[in-house]
């Protein structure tokens, strides 16, 4: 077992030398991170930090950063004093240029949040999500099968990320949108940039304001083509549901559906698949625990519940004040921004026991890697659940010679806590 | 012990029906139902009141 993945050295770690905004600070080990978060937490829990610059966006005034669990639900809880609607996934105030795309309603505030979400929570039901469990385990086991012939095509060889932790959370995303199989490498590549924090591997090219408008532009255009086809010629899938829903004789607009499909494909892609890469890694860091889960499906609830609080694929989510008032001893004025650190949050001594050891039968487990109390709870929970708990039985089953051989490759973002590769390999043993 | 849900509150996360699928369902129109008004006093269900993102299902 690695120092990496068991023991903050919190005596290693200079607050001053802390800054949230520096994307590259997000690739250093997590044990770093985590020990920073533990002393930001007890020393500074509302610290500031300056925005970070991004061209052709002019910088806002920063941000306090929220590490507490009480805080964090404290402010969750009360949408009308800490709004959404000026950005919830960005530092900056968003360009309106982007809010056409990116504007969903993960960044909108009541009475249309709460329309929206009810038009689409309609068809996001856990029964209507039932339905679709056969076709996830389909999935599931026919990506093994070829990940396992990637591997005797290579020595063995084979990338958790590319080859198990991408092809499921995409293509179970797709098949509940009805997206065309053509269309999905396009889907994948420009879903990567959203959530690339600016990582120029994933952008290539072009500065992150035009990789942005870009991606956004041609999900955004594939969602209409769709749509239009699914009005015209409705079928069992996400899309016709959402095109003909409606709510007090209300439907979602064209932009509003464009929309909430970025907000899916994203959201429904990239964080399974974090929780996915990152949720192997840790459990070859913690072989004790993977033996123990492997030998019991019982404790595929719990043990999804603990991979999803030990990563928080999202790493926070911003609100920002809408007067002035006091939280937790802090006082603040209307227009301050708040970073809600989930990650940190989520091993908070005192919500958590023991919260820096991963242990898959962690009950209760009140984490908040699906967001804190409040209407914006993750609306893709129960679905990124059941398909997590499927993924890492057939894992199990299907790969239990899977060996983690390398260092990941980790996402040079503050936002996603996301792996770019993850090098591994099937040795026969099974 | 009664359960009461504000369906106006409800975001139908479906947290509730994770945890006690015989006394919630998020129905056709998104927002819980209570499919028992009156079950039995149990973990399950108290733990579904307390983890409601929304606050929206009360005991009484």
């Amino acid at each position: 077992m690695t120092i990496e993945a068991h023991g903050p050295d919190l005596d290693a770690v200079d607050l001053n030398g802390v800054d949230l905004s520096d994307r590259d600070w997000w690739t250093t080990p997590p044990a770093y991170r985590h020990a920073a978060f533990d002393r930001l937490r007890r020393e500074r829990p509302f610290a500031f930090f300056a925005e970070p610059e991004i061209p052709g966006i002019p910088a806002g005034p920063g941000y306090h950063a929220v590490t507490r669990y009480a805080d964090l639900e404290a402010i969750s809880s009360q949408p009308a004093v800490f709004c959404s609607g000026r950005g919830a996934v960005s530092m900056q105030d968003v360009p309106a240029e982007l809010h056409e795309f990116y504007g969903s309603l993960i960044s909108m505030d009541d009475p249309r949040h709460a329309k929206i979400r009810r038009i689409v929570s309609k068809t996001f039901t856990p029964r209507m999500l039932e339905r679709t469990l056969d076709s996830v385990r389909t999935i599931v086991d026919d990506v093994l099968t070829r990940a396992r012939a990637t591997a005797e095509a290579d020595d063995g060889a084979i990338d958790v990320v590319a080859d198990i932790a991408a092809p499921i959370p995409l293509r179970v995303i797709c098949d509940m949108m009805g997206v065309p199989e053509a269309d999905r490498p396009g889907v994948l590549a420009n879903s990567n940039i959203v959530l690339s924090g600016g990582d120029p591997e994933l952008i290539g090219g072009d500065d992150p304001l035009t990789a942005f408008l870009t991606a956004g532009m041609e999900m955004a255009a594939l969602m209409e083509r769709l749509a239009a086809e699914r009005l015209a010629d409705p079928r069992d899938d996400l899309t016709t549901a959402l095109v003909r829903s409606e709510v007090d004789g209300e439907r979602l607009t064209h932009q509003e559906i464009a929309s909430f499909f970025i907000l899916l494909l994203v959201a429904g892609n990239e964080t399974t698949r974090n929780a996915i890469s990152q949720g192997l890694l840790t459990l070859s860091e913690w072989p004790q625990e993977r033996a123990r889960w492997a030998a019991d499906p019982s404790l595929d609830r719990t043990g999804v519940e603990e991979v999803v609080r030990w990563v928080s694929p999202v790493t926070w989510m911003r609100r920002t004040a809408t007067q002035d008032g006091e939280v937790a001893g802090h006082r603040f004025t209307a227009g301050e921004k708040f970073l809600l650190f989930y990650n940190a949050a989520n091993r908070d001594p005192e919500v958590f026991a023991d919260p820096q050891r991963f242990d898959v039968g962690r009950d209760p487990n009140p984490h908040v890697g699906f967001g804190s109390k409040g209407p914006h709870f993750c609306l893709g929970a129960h679905l990124a659940r059941r398909e997590l708990q499927v993924t890492f039985r057939a894992i199990f089953e299907q790969l239990p010679d899977l060996e983690v051989t390398g260092p990941p490759h980790r996402l040079a973002s503050a936002f996603v806590n996301g792996l770019k590769r993850l090098p591994a390999r099937l040795g026969g043993d099974r | 012990m009664r359960v009461h849900v504000d369906r106006e509150l409800c975001v139908g996360s479906g947290a509730c029906e994770m945890l006690a699928p015989d006394v919630f369902e998020v129905d056709d129109d998104g927002a819980v139902q209570v499919l028992q008004d009156e079950p039995d006093d149990d973990a399950a269900v108290r733990d579904a009141v307390s983890q409601c993102p929304t606050g929206a299902i009360a005991l009484g």
